[in-house]
């Protein structure tokens, strides 16, 4: 796997991002008091790539995404840092006039649920029509044929029928199936899917999975996958941002993820994959909860559950720190001064698998 | 959808024969001075026996009610008493309907109107001031009984507007206080109920979905929110009439409406039974019949209704 990684090096190297947020930092007011959600964020998109999210429930995956789309709830801002998507600053956006230009036809989304995504009093063909019409100007009988090409390529068999029929006709799948034709039908570059496969069963599962791997080779996407699955990750992922509290701790391509991890958070994320149990012990967990967002995080603020704390990430927070040039991970552990510390079993053992058989080539 | 409003217009049937049923029996209830007219006192016991069996109320209940079926069907509502002795109730109604039809009418167009647009108002500035003048007087409504503000408009808006005390019928101004008057009520909860529908649509899934593909704030607001919010707006429909039905009885007699609100009220106190059955038949028949078209309305806008109907092809 060396030799696609180094493959993947290059494609990354000589090209700049579509879309590029830098230190991002993302408030909410709740009740009087104001919440930090994304903690100076950083996050390269590039042209035609699938880039996972992963991260704990509540560490602000939706939130950064949604920050790139206008679509924060109403309490919530970008209170400083930069998201250029095509020279425009997307963080600064604040009318709705200037996310018109954006939302649909530059970044489309697909959320987690498709049971509520749909309007329950319109034929999903309508729904679908809203898009077309609105991002691709067509009209009439032309638009129409545009929705059923576009139901075909979702995998919705007799298109004619299903264009009249209303949500409560299909099955979780399908409606899944159709919020993601909505999104193709606004021809976007960027298509965010917020777990896109939570809420439906594991058969279809895989079978969305491969639907959105498809369209995107189709249709030429740059696909964010935001999931708690990592098998989804193994299967989609060009590159993995692992998140923890409001900020990307480590991003690298999948297998310098997998198999070479480095930041501690991800080290304990990847114990507790089932797969990598060692037998007879009992699964790891990670110990203690994520940090009140309420207050001021000092240091890493991943140290408090980290077994292995080193005394500087209780102080001070660390810096992105390169493991090759598509690798980064923001730990003290990767000083050149840091002491030598040894990851879990678990972890040492995905290494030596990466290092056998890249001798065995 | 078809075989949906024959099930709901049986049942209406049903609903209906019952409730004329229950009047009926109710009538037998009432005082039987209601039978005798102006002369009452000056009858003895063995006349009155006389009055009573020759109008079949000495006859066994079953008797009674076959025979009441068979007159509806014919449209023979019985004869008035007291009101306009031996008349026809159904021709004493047939002068009055018109008026009531007009004005009943009239303040259900209006109350959906100002009621719908004013949701509408308080849902879009939600916890802001128009919403708090809204929800003010949708508290008042409820709070305040109906007939205090039914008389302080009678007695003062019509001085501050310059605006007639009573009916007349050649007069089109005299026709604005009774039906502001009578669409008050609806207009407030159709007002409560579409702000509610508004702001329940505005916080759903869909919602963001529609956002996010690219629509304007104006466009989900009226191709979505709205026309989502709308639909269960129909099933208020049937309250709508009650509320202004209720309403128009007082109001009719307030300002002289030569309706049927206004001669419920007269029959009652001058015990016309003959004539307050028929009212009350009528008065019943309309409500049933406006929930009847409020679920028809709803599976029209709503296509999950039908298909529950058809067995649900889920
Ligand atoms: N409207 C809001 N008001 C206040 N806090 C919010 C709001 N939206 C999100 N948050 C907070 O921001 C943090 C990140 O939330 P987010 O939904 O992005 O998490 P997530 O990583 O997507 O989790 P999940 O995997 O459960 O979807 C959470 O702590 C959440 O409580
Ligand atoms: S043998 Fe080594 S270099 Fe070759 S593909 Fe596998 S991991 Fe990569
Ligand atoms: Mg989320």
């Amino acid at each position: 796997m060396h030799s696609i990684s180094r493959e993947m090096e290059e494609k990354y190297i000589n090209q700049h991002p579509i879309l590029s947020a830098k230190d991002v930092v993302i408030k909410f007011n709740l009740r009087g008091h104001t919440l930090t959600a994304i903690r100076e964020a950083s996050l390269d998109l590039y042209e035609g790539e699938s880039l996972a999210i992963v991260g704990e429930s509540g560490s602000g995956k939706s939130v950064f995404v949604k920050s790139f789309m206008g679509l924060l709830d109403k309490n919530g801002w970008v209170d400083s840092g930069t998201i250029n998507y095509k020279g425009y600053d997307l963080g600064k956006f604040k009318t709705e006039k200037e996310w018109l230009r954006i939302r649909g036809k530059e970044i489309a989304m697909v959320f987690q649920d498709p049971m509520t995504a749909l309007n329950p009093l319109k034929t999903i063909g309508k729904q679908i029509l809203e898009a077309v019409e609105l991002h691709q100007g067509l009209r009439g009988q032309e638009a129409k044929n545009t929705v059923l090409e576009i139901l075909r390529d979702v995998g919705i068999s007799n298109p004619m029928v299903r264009y009249n029929q209303y949500p409560h006709e299909f099955s979780g799948g399908m409606r899944q199936r159709v919020v993601i034709a909505i999104s193709i039908a606004c021809s976007p570059r960027i298509l965010i899917c917020d777990e896109p496969t939570t809420a439906l069963d594991v058969t279809i599962q895989a079978q969305i999975i491969q639907l959105l791997k498809n369209l995107q080779k189709k249709y030429k996407l740059t696909i964010i996958y935001i999931t708690h699955d990592l098998g989804v990750v193994a299967k989609v992922a060009d590159r993995i941002g692992v998140m923890y509290a409001g900020d990307i701790v480590e991003i690298g391509t999948s297998e310098e993820v997998f198999y070479n991890p480095q930041h501690p958070y991800t080290w304990a994320l990847l114990s507790s994959l089932p797969q990598l149990g060692i037998k007879g012990e009992p699964l790891y967990s990670i110990k203690g909860t994520p940090p009140n967002l309420f207050n001021e995080i000092r240091g890493d603020a991943f140290a408090p559950r980290n077994p292995r704390a080193l005394k500087i990430d209780f102080e001070l927070r660390p810096p992105y720190f390169s493991v090759s040039p598509t690798h980064r991970a923001k730990t003290w552990l990767l000083d050149p001064r840091a002491p030598k510390v040894e990851p879990p079993e678990a972890i040492k053992k995905l290494r030596e698998q990466w290092g056998s058989e890249c001798c065995g080539k | 959808m078809l075989k949906y409003s024959l099930k709901r217009l049986g049942q209406s049937v049903i609903t209906l024969f019952i409730v004329i049923t229950i009047v009926f029996l109710l009538m037998r209830l009432m005082p039987e001075e209601g039978y005798f007219g102006q002369g009452y006192e000056k009858l003895d016991p063995i006349q009155r026996e006389t009055i009573l069996k020759n109008l079949g109320l000495r006859d066994p209940i079953y008797v009674q009610l076959g025979r009441f079926y068979r007159d509806l069907i014919r449209g023979n509502l019985g004869v008035s008493i007291v009101y306009r002795p031996r008349v026809p109730v159904a021709e004493i109604l047939k002068a009055k309907i018109p008026y009531s039809l007009y004005f009943g009418l009239g303040a259900i167009t209006l109350s959906l109107l100002a009621g719908i647009s004013l949701g509408i108002l308080m849902a879009r500035s939600k916890g802001k001031f128009w919403d708090r003048i809204g929800t003010g007087y949708v508290v008042f409504i409820n709070a305040v009984p109906a007939a205090v503000y039914y008389l302080f408009l009678q007695l003062y808006v019509t001085n501050i507007l310059k605006l007639p005390i009573l009916f007349k019928e050649n007069n089109p101004v005299s026709w604005i206080l009774p039906l502001v008057s009578m669409s008050l009520g609806s207009t407030a909860s159709y007002a409560m109920w579409m702000r509610r529908y508004m702001v329940d649509e505005l916080n759903k899934d869909y919602i963001l979905l529609a956002r996010a593909k690219g629509l304007s704030n104006k466009t989900i607001m009226v191709r979505h929110v709205f026309r989502n919010a709308f639909v269960p707006m129909a099933q208020y429909l049937p309250m709508s009439i009650l509320l202004v039905i209720a309403g128009s009885i007082y109001i009719e007699s307030l300002y002289s409406i030569p309706g049927m609100g206004g001669l419920l009220v007269d029959a009652i106190q001058r015990q016309d039974n003959p004539l307050v059955q028929a009212l009350v038949l009528i008065y019943s028949s309309l409500s049933i019949a406006g929930l009847f078209i409020g679920d028809i309305l709803m599976a029209i806008f709503d296509p999950r209704i039908k298909l529950e109907n058809h067995g649900g092809a889920r």
